[in-house]
């Protein structure tokens, strides 16, 4: 449920975007001759997609967030991410290489280039690992620093020839997506178009592959050729995202806005989703942000968006984020804390014969073994909740719960007594065994299980202890009885045996 | 004569240099419940492995309905440790279960009704129907083995091969599975069980293999399970020992 | 192809009076700086590293080379200069925030270690580089330094003024200070990091205590990391960490041993990266990467016991031994 709601905001949001990118297109003009320096105006020069420089700058960034979240996603659940950073150091020789070969800046070779030292550092890692003691992180940091080590070697070779040294072969250790070409954005779009297609079409035989490789050989699955499609896959998003973001950071980018989503949602598709569209947004936010400087690379801005967006997911996620799983640990402690309230004040009242309707505080704290502040905090708890109202007197305080408080107890007992006797009958534990197992079980058994038990252990009365049960017919009649009398009723019902 | 179900013939496995397997031969005949017991690294999981090529033999062959496993890999299903998959993976126990249905799909399939359909009829066979949306990690050790069990199903095969499905398990989820299992070898179906525990191997199992590395014997098991194939099984160990002097009173 | 002849072309012709005699007949001075440097760096690194690996840390150490550049461009910029404390200072707080954040991430959360690792170093890393880039001016350090290292300007760093180092360049008495110290340190605690990384339950019923080995090792590796940052930079701190200790592991089983071959390593690696920058004209510090790394290299296919020839080899015996 939380989720549709989720995607309906989403779905709303990209509306609104869409609709003020088009007003935005339409004034382009005039924005362009205002030579605003105001951010709104950057901003929305930026975004429109009229200046065809800044359009190749937004489709590149859009494109590299694509390829980075979808491929992304894949190596964060299988655990690779590190494999992912070592890939991306690895690549930087063939990006010398293929300039060398080409004679120039060509992305076609360059790409080429890189693709190959790419896989031959993976291919290098697991032969490594295969045919030496030396652990798999090990051989990744070799791999990492080896070949990282040969391309700035390389580079700054490059640097000294006459070509070289205008290329901006630097550019690729840190990035910067304004020198992006359109002939560059072109490759990078036919890799984002193929990596989304592959996915979309052999989403199972990933998926499977991913979650248990072992299990998708045993269905027959080429699995290990689907292991390979993906590694290739991300050796192209690595690379088509060098010019961009840089050797350097690229995984931070295969890895951060997959992460994000990762805390979001609990399917593998709308991780897909969500990690394309963190990876999308934080690639253009980090685009325009480098555009706004002059002076600054565009790599470190975009893993600052996407770490941003990473922290806000890490606290507040509906479901895995650390504020609303906190807040959840909360509610269950006191809800915990105000039922032990509740059964010890029925305890209370079971000691005196259900005589008399409050409970003094003093006989609670005895009971609780608790200080008089302590016991008042609880009942304090209690009336907020509404389960209890509480009364002074010159020397002394009574409790007196309210319908509900008094259902709600005695549902809590009747939940630990049941549980005992199902343990001493059903499990054979010694009925002086039971007591804490109880404790625990008596806050979380739902009405259903209570009627199974209630049938499997033939509607019982009393527990081992042979103290009575409250049984459903006595909660309801409570109810009725109270709601029949008022208020003024409530608490006086005594449960039959 | 119908075909063999599951034959290996000389069947080793080298590790690190070091045998896990070695000669393995056996004849599985149709409609069995086959437990294999022997002590830890004795290769039973390894075993299972092998047949389904997920560990690469060094010698020796496999055949599956006198097939090599690759040709008939349809007509095996396979329940994997428990241990081996990351629950927090971001699947719900309905994808996880199509995940059976996917050998059977081809290089484009999806999952179309029919799929969900089988899906669901088999994860209520394990009574795991009302959980099929929830996310995998939010299920108990004995709920994660009944959706394995569900995935197998799944798999419509007429052999199974399962990975110690009763580790961790609790008691009602052990009775259930083993229930499922004696139906699907009365509908002619053949099942290998990794099994570690003794005392209730006799009572489960119609044949037993006894593997430490090799096989110690295979057979039904009111003729295997006795003293002496045991202690060979397990050797001099005392505590296993005192367990299968219990398990054969 | 014409790229690739020009490129060739460009590469100087090796001469080896010009490599190797010229530099240390006329300019020895200053290249005996570079070479200790190289050498401090690459044998402190090293034995660090040999129970990093070990220990299977070797991304951890990645991960604290990155993310000590914030810690010393915040130091830069509260002091106003270059002094060593505060840059210890704030590459210490860098690298124990890493540590501190990634275990916190991955206990918090359910994202794994692997992801908590990326996210947190290159989180720290863009910061870094933002601030470099930013006020890269009035630190002093620009992005360059940050990925090559500079040590071919160690010479011309300010000398130590007094005392008995009088005239050593600061940056490399400050490294050799480090690598004596840290030699000290796992002379001193060898038996505790050695049971630490072999077996911790045991060391903790031995009354050591791993968390306290663990970090111990952790800062003196963010010190290492920090020293040797000006030297070769971020990013091949981790060629100096990892690949000195796996070649010394591929020759030798026994620790003593493998931490004799790292020093050993480090004096090669040093002397060999600085000739090779100096034929072919480039980063130092890329060249003595590539050099460590050849060595591996060299181990990888020769060593006599675990080597890929002596595998070969051995397959052969075997299979002769079989059909006889």
């Amino acid at each position: 449920m939380r989720f549709d709601k989720m995607w309906q905001r989403l779905y709303r949001g990209i509306v609104l975007g869409c609709v003020f990118l088009g007003d935005a297109s339409l004034r382009a003009d005039r924005i362009g001759e205002m030579d605003s320096i105001s951010y709104g105006g950057q901003f929305l020069r930026f975004f429109s997609m009229e200046d065809p420089l800044l359009r190749t700058v937004l489709l590149g960034s859009l494109c590299l967030g694509l390829c980075c979240g979808l491929l992304g996603s894949f190596i964060v659940v299988r655990k690779l991410s590190l494999v992912g950073d070592a890939l991306s150091h690895a690549v930087l020789p063939g990006v010398a290489i293929g300039f060398i070969v080409a004679g120039e800046k060509d992305p076609v070779a360059i790409f080429i280039g890189a693709t190959v030292a790419g896989l031959l550092g993976t291919v290098l890692v697991s032969l490594i690992k295969n045919t030496t003691h030396i652990k798999e992180d090990s051989s990744l940091g070799m791999v990492l620093a080896g070949f990282y080590g040969v391309g700035v070697v390389l580079i700054t070779m490059i640097q000294k020839t006459s070509v070289g040294n205008k290329a901006g072969l630097d550019k690729f250790l840190f990035g910067q997506a304004a020198a992006l070409t359109d002939k560059e954005v072109g490759v990078m779009a036919i890799v984002a178009f193929v990596s989304l297609l592959v996915v979309v079409v052999f989403y199972k035989q990933l998926l499977v592959g991913s979650f248990d490789a072992a299990y998708s050989k045993a269905l027959g699955l080429p699995t290990r050729f689907f292991h390979y499609l993906l590694m290739l896959l991300l050796a192209f998003s690595v690379v088509i995202s060098l010019q961009a973001v840089g050797a350097v950071l690229v995984s931070a980018m295969l890895i951060i806005p997959a992460s994000s989503a990762y805390l979001l949602t609990d399917r593998m598709h709308r991780m897909l989703i969500l990690a394309c569209l963190f990876g999308m947004i934080t690639g253009a936010f980090g685009a325009f942000l480098s555009y706004m400087g002059p002076n600054l690379a565009t790599g470190p801005l975009m893993v600052l968006a996407a770490s941003s967006v990473f922290v806000v997911c890490f606290f507040f996620s509906p479901k895995h984020g650390i504020i609303s799983r906190w807040l959840r640990f909360r509610r269950r402690a006191n809800r915990v804390r105000s039922e032990n309230s509740l059964k010890a004040i029925y305890q209370v009242r079971e000691s005196l014969g259900f005589k008399g309707e409050g409970v003094l505080l003093s006989d609670l704290g005895d009971r609780m073994r608790e200080s008089a502040k302590e016991v008042k905090s609880r009942v304090d708890a209690l009336v907020r909740y509404d389960l209890a109202d509480l009364k002074v007197h010159d020397d002394s305080c009574e409790v007196y719960l309210t319908p509900e408080g008094w259902v709600r107890a005695c549902a809590v007992v009747r939940n630990h007594r049941l549980w005992e006797l199902y343990l001493t009958k059903q499990a054979e534990f010694e009925p002086d065994h039971v007591h804490d197992d109880a404790e625990v079980i008596e806050h979380i058994l739902g009405e259903d299980t209570v009627r199974e038990l209630e049938r499997l252990l033939d509607f019982p009365t009393r527990d081992p202890h042979g103290k009575l049960i409250p049984s459903l017919t006595d909660l309801q009649r409570t109810l009725t009885y109270a709601s029949s009398k008022g208020e003024e009723a409530s608490g006086y019902s005594m449960p039959k045996g | 004569m119908a075909a063999i179900p599951l034959e290996t013939h000389d069947l080793t496995v080298v590790y690190n240099k070091k045998p896990a397997l070695y000669g393995i031969d056996i004849e599985v005949p149709e409609g069995k419940l086959v437990g294999i017991i022997g002590p830890n690294g004795a290769g039973k999981s390894t075993l299972i492995k092998a047949i389904m090529g997920i560990v690469p033999a060094t010698s020796g062959w496999v055949k599956i309905y006198d097939k090599p496993f690759k040709k008939n890999a349809k007509r095996v299903g396979y329940v994997p440790q428990r241990e081996s998959v990351d629950w927090d993976f971001p699947v719900s126990v309905m994808d996880l279960v199509l995940m059976g249905r996917y050998g059977k799909m081809g290089l484009f399939g999806r999952a179309k009704k029919e799929d969900r359909e089988i899906a669901r009829e088999c994860l209520d066979k394990v009574g795991m129907l009302p959980f099929a949306d929830r996310q995998i990690s939010n299920l108990s050790g004995g709920q994660q083995q009944r959706v394995f069990l569900a995935r197998a199903l799944a798999q419509e095969s007429d052999i199974y091969l399962m990975d110690e499905p009763f580790v961790g398990v609790d008691a009602a989820t052990e009775s259930a599975i083993i229930k499922i299992l004696h139906e699907l070898r009365d509908k002619g179906k053949t099942i290998l069980v990794v099994h570690h525990d003794l005392p209730t191997a006799k009572r489960y199992f119609d044949m037993l293999l006894l593997l430490n590395m090799r096989v110690v014997a295979f057979g039904p098991t009111s003729e295997v399970f006795n003293y002496d194939l045991l202690q060979k099984t397990y050797g001099g160990r005392l505590t296993i020992l005192s367990e299968v002097a219990d398990a054969i009173r | 192809m014409s790229g690739m002849n020009e490129f060739l072309n460009n590469i100087p012709e090796f001469d080896f009076e010009e490599v190797f005699v010229i530099p240390w007949s006329e300019f020895g001075d200053s290249f005996i700086w570079i070479f200790l440097m190289g050498f401090f760096v690459t044998a402190t690194c090293g034995m660090l590293g040999s129970f990093i690996v070990w220990r299977r840390m070797a991304l951890v150490g990645d991960a604290i080379s990155h993310s000590v550049l914030p810690g010393i461009v915040i130091a830069f910029l509260v002091t106003q200069s270059r002094d060593t404390m505060p840059m210890f200072i704030g590459a210490l707080s860098a690298g124990v925030l890493t540590t501190v954040l990634i275990e916190f991430i991955h206990s918090r959360s359910r994202v794994k270690t692997d992801a908590a690792l990326g996210i947190v170093f290159t989180t720290l890393f863009a910061i870094g580089v933002v601030l470099v880039s930013i006020y890269g001016e009035n630190v002093d350090l620009d992005t360059d330094c940050v990925l090559y290292g500079e040590i071919e300007y160690v010479s011309e760093d300010t000398q130590v003024a007094s005392g008995p180092l009088a005239g050593v360049p600061l940056q490399v008495a400050r490294m050799g200070l480090v690598a004596v110290a840290v030699l000290l340190l796992m002379i001193v605690f060898y038996r505790q990091l050695l049971v630490c990384s072999f077996d911790p339950g045991m060391a903790q019923s031995m009354g050591v205590s791993p968390a306290v080995v663990h970090h111990g090792l952790m800062i003196l590796l963010s010190i290492a990391v920090v020293s040797a940052f000006e030297a070769v930079g971020a990013v091949l701190v981790i060629s100096m960490l990892i690949f000195p200790a796996t070649t010394a592991s591929m020759l030798s089983d026994r620790m003593p041993v493998i931490m004799g071959l790292t020093v050993l390593i480090a004096a090669l690696t040093s002397f060999f990266g600085m000739h090779l920058a100096l034929w072919l004209d480039v980063s130092t510090a890329g060249a003595m990467s590539v050099v460590v790394s050849f060595w591996f290299g060299l181990a990888w296919v020769f060593s006599p016991r675990r080597g890929l020839l002596a595998r070969v080899m051995k397959k052969k015996v075997d299979l002769f031994a079989e059909q006889n």
